[in-house]
């Protein structure tokens, strides 16, 4: 793969990555993972 | 470990690993109390497969929190923009350079290898196979099962609950140990995961990192970058003598010089410092050619 196709690619990927966090921080995704984080994941430790 | 695969600075390595598994998991206090930390750090990814039931743990797990970010209310799936966003943003910067430097199971595993056993494995017939299985874990039980039970009305964590041996190493054994409510309630599942944990364990004394070449979905989603994240792996044919000292010292069990943008490089360093010429090295930088 050439230099220049590389840097493209990484360049979109890592636009599309920001712009993902910012629109989950924007539309309130933040939320449903720390609710899941603070709480026992009952699955995780396999009692679920 | 046999003399032929020991490398120089491994400690190094060791103590980075160490140091990243008490910056994802400082509150220690909570191991005693069997309670979780709650505070709003929670809700930021960490970049290693780090259960956010470990007890410590002041980060979310990046494949737990993908799983449960597939709800977006009863019956209605979401697509998880804001942990994909972490895992593109991670996967571009260092790749599975992660797998090899950060990665609290991936740390465990290196110091299970490291106990002496009568036969140790670098690779074997049709091993390269088993390499794929970790894709049909990411695609059946991180997304396609948890995104069934999304449609039906109840979100499963599919891969937390059957798989993930990091759940139960930080989190099922500590807080059953010091719940006993939550110990009462163990049952077939527990004990098959604590089964999954223990095979790996032996798995870990015979080969280097099992969990990493065959199942774990997150050096599943790494390694699709590893051929243009910035953390990479240079290899520099002219000094090459061909010794083969860095197939014999690699972990994942691959040939560093014919493989060194492969997917199930891990960008730990062993091949590089094992190099008698200076033929590998790590770098973080966009890759030249």
């Amino acid at each position: 793969m050439k230099r220049t196709v590389r840097i493209c690619i990484f360049s979109v990927l890592f636009a599309l990555g920001t712009a993902f966090l910012l629109y989950g921080i924007f539309s309130n995704q933040v939320s449903s993972v720390l609710i899941k984080a603070t709480h026992i994941c009952l699955e995780c430790i396999g009692i679920g | 470990m046999d003399k032929a695969k020991r490398v120089k600075g491994e400690w190094k390595r060791l103590t980075v690993q160490a140091a990243a598994f008490l910056l994802m998991n400082p509150k220690l206090h909570h191991f005693f109390f069997g309670t979780i930390e709650q505070g709003k750090t929670k809700s930021v990814c960490v970049p290693g497969l780090n259960c956010y039931s470990c007890p410590a743990a002041i980060g979310a797990c990046p494949i737990g929190s993908l799983q449960a970010s597939m709800s977006g209310g009863y019956k209605k799936p979401a697509f998880p923009f804001y942990v994909l966003g972490f895992l593109l943003l991670f996967g571009l910067t260092f790749g599975r350079w992660i797998c090899g430097w950060l990665c609290p199971f991936g740390w465990v595993q290196d110091l299970v290898y490291r106990i002496p056993f009568f036969k140790k494995f670098r690779t074997f017939r049709f091993e390269r196979y088993l390499r794929y299985l970790k894709y049909a874990v990411l695609g059946i039980l991180v997304i396609g099962l948890p995104l069934l039970s999304a449609f039906s009305g109840v979100l499963v964590p599919w891969f937390c609950k059957l798989l993930c041996p990091s759940g139960t190493l930080f989190g099922g054994i500590p807080l059953t140990l010091a719940d006993s409510k939550l110990a009462a309630q163990t049952g077939f599942l527990f004990w098959w995961k604590i089964g999954v944990l223990l095979a790996l364990f032996l798995l870990s004394l015979l080969i280097s990192r099992p969990f990493c070449r065959y199942l774990c979905p997150l050096g599943a989603i790494y390694g699709l970058f590893n051929r243009i994240a910035l953390v990479h792996l240079d290899y520099a044919p002219k000094q090459c003598v061909t010794c083969g000292k860095c197939e014999t010292v690699c972990p994942m069990g691959i040939n560093p010089k014919t493989q060194f943008r492969s997917a199930e490089c891990i960008r730990c360093g062993r091949c590089a410092r094992a190099c008698p010429t200076d033929a590998l090295h790590v770098r973080f930088g966009l890759r030249g050619k």
